[in-house]
């Protein structure tokens, strides 16, 4: 996938760095959408790491090195802005309006019904939840990128597969 | 991988950002880059610009004035060790001659008895 990718190194003066950015978009922006339920703070988010991104070029080694660096930046991001949003309240997620991005599942009602319940598990839950089924990462990578132990993540995601479960039995009863 | 985990891989499937994302962040990337740095804002800034130019003259004087009193202060120590030097030679010589003194008085009074 990164192949194609020239060093980063390299690409600090050099109109590439576009390159670069098509190529992570989609991860950095749905890994900021997924978390924090809202398509504008996400766009804003994403474009805030890539900004540091470009920023720290030089200092990246690989294309793998931007993959990784790109993960764990978004997701501490993600996990700063989710508590600065508990400090100062906006929008309760119930009022948020839906989002507006395409849904091409066979129930798109069930889809956006799983994003929301996503959304509302424990900031590292979450994180950890988006990384293994968004990016399909094994517990060791998440690991690393979060600096937790392995062990931590994979009862997390227990946990977290133990709280969806009762979420959606709670919505299908009140259905 | 059971339902559940087959529902979440679906859901939360990688979605693009809107068309213009990669157009913005180059914008802001040249919008940084055109961006000065913190030390010559600082520099450049003019309430900032007189603070400094106030502070680095402080210093300079400042600088200047504590050498001199240093110097001073070196040539006053050195001009009072030369007085001790000098008192300490005087009371020497003193001393010698009272001992003289004393030495010549005790051999007359011996050749007498």
């Amino acid at each position: 996938m990164t192949s194609d990718i020239p060093n980063p190194a390299e690409l600090v003066q050099t109109a590439d760095f576009a390159a670069l950015v098509r190529e992570h978009q989609s991860m950095v922006f749905s890994l900021a959408l997924h978390f924090l339920h809202d398509r504008a703070s996400a766009e804003e988010l994403a474009q805030d790491v890539f900004l540091q991104l470009y920023r720290h070029l030089g200092e990246l080694k690989s294309p793998e090195h931007v993959v990784y660096w790109l993960r764990r930046v978004t997701a501490n991001r993600c996990i700063s802005e989710s508590r600065r949003r508990q400090r100062r309240p906006e929008v309760p997620l119930e009022d948020a309006p839906e989002s507006e991005a395409p849904k091409s599942e066979s129930d798109p009602l069930a889809g956006e019904r799983l994003r929301r319940m996503v959304a509302s598990l424990p900031e590292k839950i979450r994180m950890v939840v988006l990384l293994r089924y968004q990016e399909d990462l094994d517990p060791e990578d998440i690991a690393k990128l979060l600096a937790m132990s392995v062990n931590t993540v994979k009862s997390q995601l227990q946990r977290a597969l133990v709280m969806l479960r009762r979420k959606a039995s709670g919505m299908e009863l009140e259905r | 991988m059971d339902p559940l985990e087959r529902e979440l891989k679906n859901a939360l499937r990688r979605e693009e950002p809107s068309g213009d994302f990669t157009a913005r962040v180059l914008a802001r990337v040249e919008q940084q880059k055109r961006r000065p740095s913190w030390w010559s804002r600082w520099f450049t800034a003019p309430g900032l610009r007189w603070a400094t130019a106030v502070v680095l003259c402080v210093l300079v004087v400042g600088g200047v004035v504590y050498q001199r009193e240093q110097a001073r202060r070196r040539a006053e120590g050195e001009v009072a060790r030369e007085q001790v030097m000098l008192a300490l030679r005087i009371a020497g010589t003193k001393v010698k001659l009272a001992q003289d003194r004393v030495q010549q008085m005790s051999d007359r009074s011996t050749r007498r008895n």
